[in-house]
């Protein structure tokens, strides 16, 4: 049954699709990071107009499925503004506005709970609004949001099956591939499940690492 | 006399809170009418009944509450009038909080040297020297690299009096620096700015430690329901205070110290 693992060229489609799959994830994530930070400040800061955008923004996003969003971003977007973009880059972009629209939900949390007080003191002492969301703020906010931030890693990481209906060679692709090539339906699906079970456990157990280092005495809310 | 460092000219606020009922909005007039000047090297305290908005004229005075009406000046400045830098102008003055509010994720020494470096643009070692004298002035240096939750309360907040005082502010604003920690910590942060008196620092202290006021202040300013009710010297308030409600609060209040 799992006689396909020893072929090397399962290996090559695998390692191929895993490649893909770990770099859209992660600059899916970080790109999120950026757009989730702007988005809360602007939605804590912002007047009603720039609050109203953002929460369709959030609503687009969190409210339609992935898929269809790259089905959006893929074939509609490059014909309407009729130039080629690579499929990866489009992917990658929408990755990010996805979970952007999903941490800026975590991180305004987290801003909230220590945004009254920590502000006073920031302009208390001469610094600006800027500055004190820079130097105060944003360091408090990002190390509450570590536990949050890792289970939007589990969950986009996943996600990204849905690279392969447009074309993109992912994991779930290499599965598609060797299923068709081995005709072991079960047990290509159960060494692919095992590969992202692997790759998400470990980079999870990093994350708790990167918690407990940066956690602060005196910061302990867990958002989980 | 000593130029005027601040001025507050017919100052007004009024909050808006939740009441009760649901949906109900109730108005606090924390400020109405109050004026009030303070000389280089004087130390005034205010005192009063809580929730009468002492602590609203100070923020006030700070700009981290705007008032409604009436003017804030600091020196000439007039920080009341549109298009004033008021981060420019608060680096001016110190605050020291109530609940204390140190950064938390910063160490002492990060609490203090921070505006430093971000405000007044030192260079790192310049900032950190004088972080390093600040912390020595209020006598934390056991606390340099704890973080707050490591600190006891009156440790905590003479880091919160050392941030303040780290930039060589023209006045530092302190609102019930001691009423917030337990009764046997606030002897080392009234010991602290008793330091600071001697060495003519310009304060005005929202405060109920009576026999410090009566040691430091040259002048008390009575505050009740938003207004100022009298102003005068320590022995006006502990022999004969004019007004009536005055004198019952005295009453209460150096009865509960007696008491205690």
């Amino acid at each position: 049954m799992f006689e396909f693992l020893s072929d090397p060229y399962t290996w090559t489609l695998i390692i191929e699709g895993l490649t893909l799959t770990v770099s859209i994830t992660l600059f899916g994530v970080l790109l999120g990071l950026g757009i989730g930070t702007l988005l809360s400040i602007g939605d804590i800061y912002g007047g009603k107009t720039i609050k109203a955008l953002i929460a369709v923004y959030v609503e687009f996003f969190r409210g339609s499925p992935l898929f269809v969003q790259l089905f959006i971003a893929v074939y509609a977007v490059p014909a309407i503004i009729n130039i080629q973009i690579d499929h990866a880059v489009l992917a990658f972009l929408v990755f990010g506005l996805n979970s952007g629209g999903y941490q800026k939900g975590y991180m305004k949390g987290a801003i909230e709970t220590i945004f009254n007080d920590q502000m006073d003191a920031g302009l208390s002492t001469g610094m600006s609004r800027a500055q004190t969301l820079r130097h105060v703020i944003l360091p408090q906010a990002y190390r509450i949001v570590i536990p949050s931030w890792t289970n939007e890693f589990c969950s986009l990481t996943k996600s990204t099956s849905a690279l392969a209906f447009v074309g993109l060679f992912d994991l779930t692709a290499a599965g598609i591939a060797l299923r068709f090539s081995t005709f072991q339906i079960l047990p290509v699906w159960i060494v692919i499940g095992i590969i992202y079970l692997i790759w998400i456990t470990s980079f999870s157990k990093i994350m708790d690492i990167v918690y407990e280092k940066k956690r602060i005495p005196g910061i302990e809310l867990n958002m989980q | 006399m000593n130029e005027i460092v601040m001025e507050a000219k017919h100052v007004y606020k009024t909050y808006k809170i939740k009441g009760d009922k649901k949906g109900e909005m109730k108005y606090v007039e924390a400020a109405k009418d109050v004026s009030l000047q303070i000389r280089k090297g004087d130390i005034k305290l205010i005192f009063g009944p809580s929730g009468s908005g002492k602590s609203t004229i100070l923020r006030c005075m700070s700009m981290l509450d705007f008032p409604d009406k009436g003017e804030i000046y600091l020196g000439d400045l007039c920080l009341t009038k549109p298009g004033v830098d008021l981060n420019k102008a608060r680096a001016k003055i110190g605050f020291v909080f109530q609940h204390i509010y140190l950064f938390r994720h910063l160490t002492a020494l990060g609490n203090v040297e921070l505006a430093l470096r971000q405000v007044l643009k030192l260079p790192k070692e310049e900032a950190k020297k004088r972080a390093l004298a600040a912390l020595e002035e209020v006598k934390v240096t056991e606390c340099v690299n704890k973080y707050p939750s490591q600190m006891s309360g009156g440790q905590a907040q003479r880091v919160g009096i050392a941030r303040a005082i780290a930039r060589n502010p023209d006045i530092i604003l302190l609102d019930e620096p001691t009423s917030a920690l337990d009764p046997e910590l606030t002897g080392e942060v009234i010991d602290t700015l008793r330091d600071l008196a001697k060495e003519g620092t310009t304060m005005l202290i929202v405060s109920h430690e009576m026999p410090f006021a009566k040691e430091v202040a040259e002048e008390m300013i009575f505050y009740d329901e938003g207004r100022i009710i009298e102003t005068g010297p320590p022995s006006l308030f502990f022999n004969a205070p004019n007004t009536d409600r005055a004198k019952q609060f005295m009453t209460r209040i150096i009865n509960r110290t007696t008491r205690e």
